[in-house]
């Protein structure tokens, strides 16, 4: 009897340490994206859409977007929605930050001021969508925020190139924006071992 | 006899008022924008420019700077330059050349501007001697080649030529051509910036620019000369007055020019030493040669009133939707000093010697700037030696002095950072003027409101109506009358 009960708790142990080893198992989506008519691959955001009935808590870290040599560095940076974001000023100018809109609405339009090199300025976004970046005093600069849903996103290298690291079983949907290009949309099955996911983004 | 002199002084009146309208449409400021600093740093013009050429505070610390960014330049440039030299040869230097560096890629720019302007209905009289169209759907005015840039550590260059004024195909003049040496006076131990040289022929230090004005007309007082009642001596005349002065403020000058701007750049002083003798420009008979040197001097201090200490000392202003020009109220005075001669070699009076009249041009100005606001002024005196010749007796005595007074006011406003709103009143008070028939009583005065639209940071359509003095001319009753001959004008300006 007491051999019998071992041997059940035994089952339900390694039942329970599979089951949790099952949930924790996840993989990386990785893949190449290829553009029809636009100059480059580079800096196209790939995320994972919304998942039904699944929130996320923004991360207490904060993401940095510079001001060097009249750029915004990075140029697209994408974020989970709530997350604050550092504006630094490494120049020996002053600049100053403010989007129109987010996402063609004029309401959620603003203007962080001016501040000098070393300093910064943060602003936590909650409002999903893309916040394209402007210095009203150099108009050439113009970067991106993209507020997506969940923590699962990368950014295109200058070959098209991304990864998406640690994305859990199951099945998504896969979504790019780029500066110049449509969205476009892809299922994906990510399986313990990863997938791969390669998009064409057009004109 | 009488009658054709008054008739001869009439024409000569109304020939020089329409040679001075002329000049107001044709003499619109030479392109001082400078589109190659754009390429150098891959920045649009708005980076130094609010309403081009006009400079921002940016703006005009990048020129004090010898057209390099104020602070670590190196990291802003995106054209390579070209090293005459590793900066390692300084130290070897006087056994090697000094290095110095070009520009990547040669610096020019090109700036057109031409017009459409409707003109007030000429009295027959006016138009048998100088007939104006009441409107001109398009006056080419100018085609302006502009190359400027920085040699290395503390040289820099400008050179503009018109080489296109007025009509296709006529030849316009070099504007400003100079090299200057910024900061020569750390040899001296002298604070940053306080002394600077500039050598070639250049647009003096005046305290709004005739050459780089926005407007589509100069400052009246600016181009303002002076001359003796009666005009200058003719051969018909056996007493005359003697002073027949062409000298003009607002145009390009040939010498040498000792200046700074110590305290942040909020004090800037200048000293030049010129020939006087105005350039040539595209203008006819406006270069007089003589002996003697001119020196013209001016002071000005900028207070700037932010409250923020912090901003007040940064190069613009931090204002809460970005870098803006500081809150500040600038005061200047000038003096300019010259000597006119006359008579070379006896060649108008033979019985005399070199004619030697002295004169000169002192006045102040003021500038404020708040937000989208710009209000400034300028006050000016002119005074020029006169003599009496007797060609009879062969005497010669002084005369009362010929004098002028004037300025103007003026005033910008951005509407939008792409939409500016003008109005500017000039006036003249110059008693030669109405003794010469050329203005209705002793004051020139005009209002002159207008527009700026930048279509874009490059491009621009600009506007100014110009409501004008009263002109004499001889009516059908044979006496004097008036007329006002306004002027509108709209055109097109761009550079690349």
């Amino acid at each position: 009897m007491k051999l019998a009960n071992l041997a059940v708790k035994a089952v339900l142990l390694s039942g329970a340490v599979l089951t949790i080893a099952a949930v924790g198992r996840a993989g990386d989506i990785k893949g190449k994206v290829s553009v029809q008519g636009l100059k480059s691959p580079v800096n196209i955001a790939v995320y994972v859409d919304a998942i039904p009935g699944k929130k996320f808590d923004a991360p207490t870290e904060h993401v940095v977007v510079d001001q060097k040599k009249m750029e915004f560095i990075p140029h697209v940076v994408v974020i989970l929605q709530g997350t604050t974001v550092d504006f630094t000023n490494s120049d020996p100018v002053g600049h100053n930050v403010y989007w129109p809109s987010i996402s063609g609405n004029k309401k959620l339009t603003h203007n962080l001021g001016t501040w000098p090199k070393g300093d910064k300025k943060s602003f936590q976004f909650n409002d999903m969508g893309v916040a394209p970046l402007l210095c009203n005093v150099h108009p050439e600069m113009s970067g991106y925020v993209v507020v997506v849903a969940t923590p699962y996103f990368a950014v295109t290298d200058k070959d098209g190139n991304y990864e998406i690291k640690n994305v859990p079983a199951g099945k998504y949907t896969l979504k790019t924006w780029s500066e110049d290009g449509k969205p476009t949309t892809q299922s994906v099955d990510v399986t313990e071992s990863g997938a791969t996911a390669d998009l064409t983004v057009k004109k | 006899m009488g009658d054709e002199r008054f008739r001869t002084k009439v024409a000569f009146a109304l020939f020089s008022g329409m040679m001075f309208i002329g000049m107001l449409l044709v003499s619109v400021p030479s392109g001082k924008a400078i589109p190659a600093f754009s390429r150098k740093y891959q920045t649009s013009c708005t980076t130094c420019h609010n309403n081009y050429p006009e400079l921002n505070d940016f703006g005009l610390a990048f020129k004090k700077n010898g057209f390099k960014f104020p602070k670590d330049d190196e990291m802003f440039v995106k054209e390579a330059v070209v090293m005459l030299g590793s900066k390692a040869t300084k130290e070897a230097f006087p056994e090697a050349v000094y290095p110095g560096e070009i520009p990547g890629t040669i610096p020019i720019s090109f700036r057109y501007e031409g017009n459409l302007t409707w003109n007030a209905k000429q009295p027959e009289p006016v138009q048998t001697v100088g007939f104006v169209p009441r409107t001109d759907l398009f006056v080419p005015n100018t085609f302006t080649i502009i190359s400027a840039g920085s040699f290395g550590d503390n040289l820099s260059f400008w050179i503009d030529d018109d080489i296109s004024a007025g009509a296709s195909g006529a030849n316009g003049g070099l504007g400003d051509g100079w090299l200057k040496y910024s900061d020569i006076g750390r040899m001296f131990h002298l604070p940053k910036n306080s002394l600077n040289v500039r050598f070639g022929q250049f647009e003096l230090d005046l305290p709004f620019t005739q050459a780089r004005t926005p407007y589509l007309s100069g400052y009246d007082i600016f181009g303002q000369g002076a001359l003796a009642q009666g005009g200058p001596c003719s051969a018909t005349e056996t007493v005359c007055q003697t002073t027949n002065n062409p000298f003009v403020l607002g145009t390009p000058q040939r010498g040498i020019e000792f200046g700074g701007y110590p305290n942040n750049g909020n004090f800037t002083w200048s000293v030049a030493i010129v020939d006087g003798t105005n350039s040539a420009y595209g203008l006819s008979n406006t270069l007089t040669t003589r002996n003697t040197k001119d020196v013209y001097v001016r002071v000005s201090q900028q207070f700037n009133l932010e409250r923020d200490p912090e901003s007040r000392h940064a190069i613009q202003a931090a204002g809460p939707t970005g870098p803006r020009d500081h809150t500040s109220i600038r005061l200047g005075a000038f003096y300019y000093h010259g000597d006119n001669e006359q008579n070379y070699g006896g060649s108008q009076f033979a019985f005399l010697n070199t004619i030697s009249e002295p004169f000169y041009r002192v006045g102040g100005d003021i500038r404020f700037k708040y937000r989208k606001l710009e209000l400034f002024g300028v006050g000016l005196v002119g005074h020029d030696d006169n003599h009496l010749v007797d060609t009879v007796a062969q005497t010669i005595v002084p005369a009362h002095a010929v004098t002028f007074t004037g300025g103007f006011v003026a005033g910008n406003y951005w509407i939008y950072p792409w939409l500016i709103g003008t109005m500017r009143y000039d006036f003249v008070n110059s008693p030669s003027d109405f003794i010469n028939s050329v203005s209705e009583d002793q004051t020139r005065n005009r209002f002159s409101p207008g527009y700026q639209i930048l279509l874009r940071a490059n491009i621009k359509i600009v506007g100014e109506y110009q409501y004008h003095w009263g002109v004499p001319y001889t009516g059908a009753t044979g006496l004097t009358q008036f007329y006002r001959p306004h002027m509108f004008a709209t055109g097109i300006d761009y550079v690349f």
